[in-house]
């Protein structure tokens, strides 16, 4: 018994190969206002925000002495203009700080899409990607 | 006085309830926290002085580098440990991340009973407990409308025949010394609204007084001292640190309205003079940080001052403010060292820009200010304490200035130690600097806080690759006795002792004993994480124990810091703990 692979034509390897090297690239373009989360998504990582962030950065993600505010004005002070994966790749590897690091990907990327979420950032039908070089080409913008 | 645990004092039992306890415990008089045998170590620091001194002998210079492991305890991870652990009658009193108290045998390290929130009885069976339930909203940590932090719990007290302890969610307990159940639980404020301790009470002529924290949020009330009745609870009187409108001080933070005067916190323990029955406590700086952004360039009373306060009435009688209309996030908030020298009953104390003030004790006049030199904000007189900022160096929001220290500081709650012996101060240092950029926030109800600063670290120029500084100061001189400098951030309080020794401990997860003349490292030894907390040292049966907690967490100094200005050091993300060390021939 043989296994039956489909016909792929020249054009088509091509287009694949292309789709494949620009693919981090895809989302170059992309805004905030694009809805790149899902509201799911945003749900999950409200949950884990309360039981892995809360206790530094409060419940209403305003901060305390310590923790900077993850929210409204002060919150775009720090971050207008940087990178969606600069913001990921801080969390993922500095947050928690007494347990940098500790949480998966996808719940970063969820508590992330719960902060989005939390300063008025649409959601949309797609999953906020786990992944700092996919976020990477997305800026912070108010606009 | 020699203590015979095995004969005379600790003698324990397995009760029918399943806990053990202290059968025969000596009560804590005022006079022994005064005076403290050498043996024990009653006070946060020590005595009500703080200096961190123990006059205790027998490891000293010639012996230390003999110095062995007699013991260790596991500590709570739910949190960051900056243990300040007390031992009397032969206990060890130990406070852990998120209210936990741990009574253990501080000879073999045996646990004798532990209190932890929430599951530990009441003494007598009655629910005296503040439950999530009763906080409602406020509970801590998932609904916490301001984060309560990371369950620090620096200092605990000890007096009569109770563990006295400030809590993450704002209240004050009392816990039986015999058996570690509950006796009372007092609220102060409204942890939904932001408060929290971190530092603990002192014994001042038989008054708890304890400062809270978590005060950066914009509200309709402000950041306080308390006065408790150790027996009851009962809170006796109240001491606002932030100046309201139409009280004394009260212009000083413009037309602005009560609900926009933040800071004001106290987060380390203050000291206490007997004889003039003072209690020296000091205040952070005014939030948000910036003038720009707080919106008054006010001097914002009594943000970022010394108070001395009677412990009976509350009533303060001075109050000394070290840098009026503090602009940069630059704490004095810090340890108050009660020296006399020259005759001149003195306070010593020195906040992040580490200038040390001394002061006088009974008048709060200043008697001198000594600039070390590291910080380049502003130009203080050496004889008045008049400071003004250098030119351009009052940040404008969104204007980049190049500010050192940065914002975790030179200086921390790591606090400093006095020897008799040296006649000088040992005071653990970070040099850093940083890039801060100061933003605004919301002038709302909720809003306000520190305000944001966006900000780049980088290494002090007069210390090249070393962060970590233990610097020497002669008293009164304020000279230069000597500094050790090291890679990793100094990040434990400093101990000195009557054996000629200094011991403090690094991010980096050593500890050192240095010789207090000298400088000289004379042993050092490595531990789980990293060196956190107030070391000590006390005696049972003849022999000298040094006791050396270690923690993780410790906001930006031990966090940020290390991790920006050296990526290369590495920590674990557990270990909170304390090791003990003693002398073979002792054990």
């Amino acid at each position: 018994m043989f296994l039956h692979f489909p016909t792929i034509n020249k054009a088509q390897i091509y287009l694949i190969t292309a789709l494949t090297l620009l693919y981090p690239k895809l989302s170059m373009g992309q805004s905030l206002q694009d809805g790149i989360y899902t509201e799911e998504q945003a749900s999950r990582g409200a949950e884990e925000y309360a039981s892995r962030c809360a206790s530094c950065h409060s419940a209403d993600l305003r901060g305390n002495s310590n923790s900077p505010s993850l929210i409204g004005l002060s919150f775009m002070f720090i971050w207008e203009g940087r990178s969606l994966g600069e913001l990921f790749t801080k969390m993922s590897t500095e947050m928690p700080t007494d347990q940098p690091g500790s949480l998966s990907q996808q719940s970063y990327a969820a508590i992330l899409a719960f902060i989005l979420q939390s300063n008025e950032f649409p959601s949309g039908s797609t999953e906020l990607a786990s992944n700092a070089d996919r976020l990477e080409p997305i800026p912070i913008s108010s606009q | 006085m020699k203590i015979n645990v095995l004969a005379t004092i600790l003698l324990v039992i397995a009760s029918s309830k399943g806990f053990t306890q202290i059968l025969e415990y000596e009560s804590v008089t005022d006079e022994l926290l005064q005076t403290p045998p050498t043996e024990d170590w009653l006070s946060w620091r020590g005595t009500p002085r703080s200096w961190g001194y123990s006059p205790l002998s027998q490891i000293n210079t010639e012996n230390v580098n003999e110095l062995q492991l007699v013991w260790s305890w596991a500590l709570d991870d739910t949190g960051s440990a900056q243990a300040a652990p007390l031992v009397h009658n032969g206990i060890m009193f130990v406070p852990a991340p998120r209210g936990v108290i741990q009574a253990i045998d501080a000879s073999n390290g045996d646990l004798i009973w532990e209190y932890r929130p929430g599951t530990t009885a009441s003494v007598d069976g009655s629910d005296q407990e503040i439950t999530a339930e009763d906080l409602g909203d406020a509970a801590m940590p998932l609904t916490a409308f301001a984060g309560v932090g990371r369950g620090v719990q620096k200092n605990i007290a000890i007096y009569g025949e109770m563990v006295y302890a400030a809590t993450e969610n704002a209240s004050i307990r009392a816990i039986d010394a015999r058996s570690g159940l509950l006796v009372w639980e007092s609220q102060t404020a409204d942890p939904s609204l932001g408060y929290f301790y971190t530092a603990g009470p002192i014994v001042a002529n038989g008054v708890l007084v304890t400062g809270i924290t978590g005060c950066e949020r914009y509200k309709e009330d402000v950041c306080f001292y308390t006065g408790h009745d150790p027996l009851t609870g009962e809170e006796l009187w109240r001491f606002s640190t932030v100046a309201a409108p139409g009280t004394p001080g009260g212009d000083t933070w413009g037309d602005l309205p009560l609900r926009f005067r933040a800071g004001g916190d106290s987060w380390q323990a203050g000291s206490y003079d007997p004889i003039l029955n003072l209690v020296y406590m000091g205040t952070s700086q005014a939030k948000p940080w910036a003038r720009a952004v707080r919106g008054t360039d006010g001097d914002a009373l009594y943000t970022n001052s010394t108070i001395a306060l009677n412990p009976q009435s509350g009533e303060m009688a001075w109050y000394y403010q070290h840098l009026p209309g503090e602009t940069h996030d630059m704490d004095e908030t810090f340890e108050s060292v009660l020296v006399d020298v020259d005759g001149k009953e003195s306070i010593f104390k020195m906040g992040k820009l580490a200038i040390l003030w001394q002061l006088d004790r009974q008048s709060g006049e200043i008697i001198k200010a000594t600039d070390v030199g590291y910080q380049n904000i502003l130009n203080v007189n050496p004889v008045n304490g008049v400071v003004s900022y250098r030119d351009g160096m009052i940040p404008r929001i969104g204007q980049q200035i190049d500010m050192c220290p940065s914002t975790s500081g030179f200086k921390s709650w790591r606090a400093m130690a006095y020897s008799p012996q040296t006649e000088a101060m040992y005071i653990p240092i970070t040099l850093n600097c940083e890039l801060a950029t100061f933003g605004p926030t919301e002038q709302v109800l909720g809003g306000g806080g520190t305000g944001p600063v966006r900000r780049v670290n980088y290494p002090h120029h007069e210390a090249e690759e070393n962060l970590g500084e233990l610097l020497v100061m002669n008293i009164p001189e304020g000279d230069i006795k000597w500094r050790y400098r090291q890679r990793a951030p100094i990040n434990t309080a400093a101990l000195t002792t009557g054996g000629g020794l200094v011991f403090v401990g690094d991010w980096n997860r050593y500890y050192y004993a240095l010789d207090a003349e000298t400088g000289e490292k004379l042993w050092q030894t490595r531990i789980t994480t990293s060196a956190q907390g107030f070391p000590m040292s006390y005696e049972i049966d003849g022999t000298q124990y040094v006791a050396l907690p270690a923690g993780v967490g410790g906001a930006s100094w031990s966090g940020m810091l290390p991790r920006d200005l050296a990526p290369e050091l590495s920590r674990p993300l557990h270990g909170n703990s304390i090791h003990v060390f003693a002398l073979p021939n002792n054990q």
